[in-house]
């Protein structure tokens, strides 16, 4: 059975339909990478799958571990194991990182009916996990994401999915932004990841990251459609040929 | 339709003759001339700039909350976990005569002709211009007078009780050259009028911590106005954080009279419910190489209004002036309402001035950003109200005053958080 099962999933954004019925499946252990050029849909897609407001699905479904979670808030939906990384992670003046990932952490482990982390714990916890990834403490005292670079905001999107061990990831565009040191130590986190219980959902408009995190499948989308499926192989194909080229071999 | 109040009809045994108990010579003039101001500006109400967000005439008009005589009960003293000596006046009167090391008290309700040199040259001089300071000189029946020699290290607690349904106070600050204090200033009037008139005189070098504390009073029609005179290299940082009241307005003019004299000015507004509470303050760059900071944090939910104007003078020749003014306010009520008005005047070339102000509700990304982590709702925007409300606290410096200020702010979330939808 899959991990994660997309059905015909339409989604209207402020009235507009951005996915036209998407149908997707990854099983258990699997990296799929979906790629896509400006305006295909593929932000949309992770804000549905995270459940945001105001991304109303109007006809279809999103099986997760075989139940259907297009009725979940998004907390419901972490607390089962789903994650996001987001292409901004956004900037919380007045909360600290450690405040922030204490209470996120906590949150989850409440919803599942788990025992909370005293807050000792979860630092020694937090610390060990941020220092694999060159989160330096230092950091985790400040407030979350503010005044952090592209790199240290990304790097710290890994450090929480190391932390919460989400049965699936969805990773978009994690690669924005990055330069190519902070791209491979964001890669090799998320590559230390990679378990057979787990799936991994990764978002890019480059063929680049895929270098470094080499993905089970690969879709591309266009239009709010999946249009072409491949191996690996097909991610280089598309550096080849252009999203115009792979669109039309499709049609 | 009724008649409006005016200054004679809302304090009538104020505005009789005095009879024998005349004022010291050096004193009744500025008495004098006080209450004809006051009778000539009358009581403010919103076609006054200074009131536009505060009709206190109409405050005082609508079921008056100017009883005889009240005993309500009393709100917390929010700072009861502090070290220090503590100053306690009962309407506007001195209780406790004690004065700590290093402090000269002056009771003001004994004003004679042989008061001190610091008490003659500076009270009624140094707040002036404000009506309702005009009002709270001439019609006191007392009030508290210290002069700050150095040296003294533990704060002062200065906290106000009130009985009477209208109480006219006054508070004169001296802080001698070089010395320091920490005052942290309280209110346990939950009804009535308090009509407070604040005096700080900062000699050169001298560092005054002034925190103002003051919980939600329903019932209470609270107004304070402040006057502040910095002179060279001497810094004031005040931290004004209020539930609010009927009705609430704190009124701050700082005069940097000085080269280098800093003014920092930080405050957070709580307020559910229908209160109001409104932070006024004008702060003039006097002198060269003065620096201020405003940072006001406001959040009003329910039927609330929350008001900050800030009105910041370059004088001319007051060069390589720097002045830094920020409010921002978070509405959280359908129907409350939060008005920020920043000005600024520059007469001066070469200054820097930066001002900024917002009004919003939580922000959507933020709140997504943090439900996506497993956060529930509720809880997300419990976090963002505090981390709202941080950026401000976190410019007290002494640890254990944020704590208290923090402790203060916890206890007025509630009223808030119930409002939001």
């Amino acid at each position: 059975m899959s991990l994660l099962e997309i059905e015909n999933l339409r989604v209207s954004v402020q009235g507009r339909e951005i996915l036209k019925g998407l149908s997707l499946a990854i099983r258990a252990g699997e990296v799929h990478a979906i790629m896509g050029p400006n305006g295909s849909g593929k932000s949309t897609l992770s804000y549905a799958l995270a459940g945001r407001e105001g991304y109303e699905i109007t006809s279809g479904q999103i099986l997760y571990r075989g139940e259907d979670v297009t009725a979940l808030a998004p907390e419901e939906r972490a607390a089962r194991g789903m994650f996001l990384a987001l292409q901004y992670p956004v900037e919380i003046p007045g909360v600290t990182t450690m405040n922030f990932l204490k209470a996120a952490l906590n949150a989850q482990r409440r919803a599942r009916g788990e025992k909370e982390l005293d807050a000792m714990s979860v630092l020694r916890l937090v610390r060990d996990t941020a220092a694999a990834l060159k989160v330096p403490e230092q950091m985790l005292r400040r407030a979350l994401n503010v005044g952090f670079s592209g790199g240290e905001k990304k790097r710290l999107e890994i450090v929480q999915m190391a932390l919460f061990k989400p049965m699936l990831a969805i990773l978009d565009e994690t690669d924005s932004g990055l330069d190519i040191d902070a791209l491979k130590l964001v890669a090799d986190g998320v590559n230390a990841l990679r378990a057979p219980d787990r799936a991994m959902l990764v978002i890019t408009h480059y063929q680049r990251l895929l270098t470094y995190i080499v993905p089970d499948r690969v879709h591309v989308m266009a239009d709010g459609r999946i249009v072409a499926e491949g191996g690996k192989e097909l991610a280089l194909e598309l550096e080849a040929k252009g999203y115009a080229g792979i669109a039309k071999d499709a049609a | 339709m009724s008649a409006r109040v005016t200054a004679e009809n809302l304090f009538p045994q104020e505005f009789e003759p005095h009879g024998e108990i005349l004022s010291p010579s050096w004193f009744e003039p500025r008495r004098v001339k006080a209450l004809r101001d006051f009778r000539a500006s009358g009581i403010p109400h919103r076609r006054i700039e200074e009131w536009k967000y505060s009709d206190l005439r109409n405050a005082l008009e609508s079921p008056s909350p100017v009883a005889p005589a009240i005993a309500g009960p009393a709100s917390p003293d929010p700072f009861s976990a502090l070290a220090g000596a503590r100053l306690v006046t009962r309407d506007g009167c001195l209780q406790s005569h004690a004065a700590p090391a290093g402090v000269e008290l002056f009771d003001l309700s004994a004003l004679n002709e042989t008061a001190p040199d610091w008490v003659t040259q500076n009270l009624g001089e140094v707040l002036t211009g404000a009506s309702m300071g005009q009002a709270s000189l001439a019609l006191m029946r007392g009030g508290v007078a210290m002069c700050i020699a150095r040296g003294i290290s533990e704060p002062i607690h200065l906290r106000f009780l009130q009985n009477a349904g209208a109480v006219h106070g006054r508070v004169l600050i001296v802080v001698e050259e070089g010395a320091s204090l920490v005052l942290l200033e309280s209110h346990a009037g939950v009804l009535g009028l308090t009509n407070l008139g604040l005096e700080f005189v900062l000699q050169p070098n001298a560092q005054v911590t002034h925190i103002r504390l003051a919980g939600a009073a329903p019932e209470a029609v609270q107004v304070e106005e402040i006057g502040i005179r910095v002179a060279r290299d001497a810094r004031y940082r005040g931290h004004f954080s209020q539930g609010g009241a009927k009705l609430s307005r704190v009124e701050l003019a700082i005069a940097l009279d000085g080269g280098s004299a800093e003014a920092e000015l930080s405050g957070a507004t709580v307020l559910g419910g229908k209160l109001h509470a409104d932070v006024t303050t004008h702060i003039s760059h006097a002198a060269g190489k003065t620096t201020s900071r405003q940072l006001f944090k406001l959040i009003a939910g329910g039927n609330s209004r929350a008001a900050y104007q800030g009105r910041i003078t370059v004088c001319k020749g007051a060069d390589g002036s720097d002045s830094r003014q920020t409010a921002k306010a978070l509405l959280l009520g359908a129907r409350a309402e939060a008005d920020l008005k920043p000005e600024l005047e520059i007469l001066a070339d070469d200054v820097k001035c930066a001002h900024g102000a917002a009004v919003g509700d939580l922000d959507a990304d933020s709140l997504f950003y943090l439900c996506s982590r497993g956060i529930p709702e509720a809880e997300a925007r419990t976090l963002l109200i505090r981390g709202f409300l941080e950026e401000a606290v976190a410019e007290i410096e002494r640890e254990d005053v944020r704590g208290a200020v923090w402790h203060f702010l916890e206890n007025a979330l509630p009223s808030v958080l119930e409002a939001a939808p």
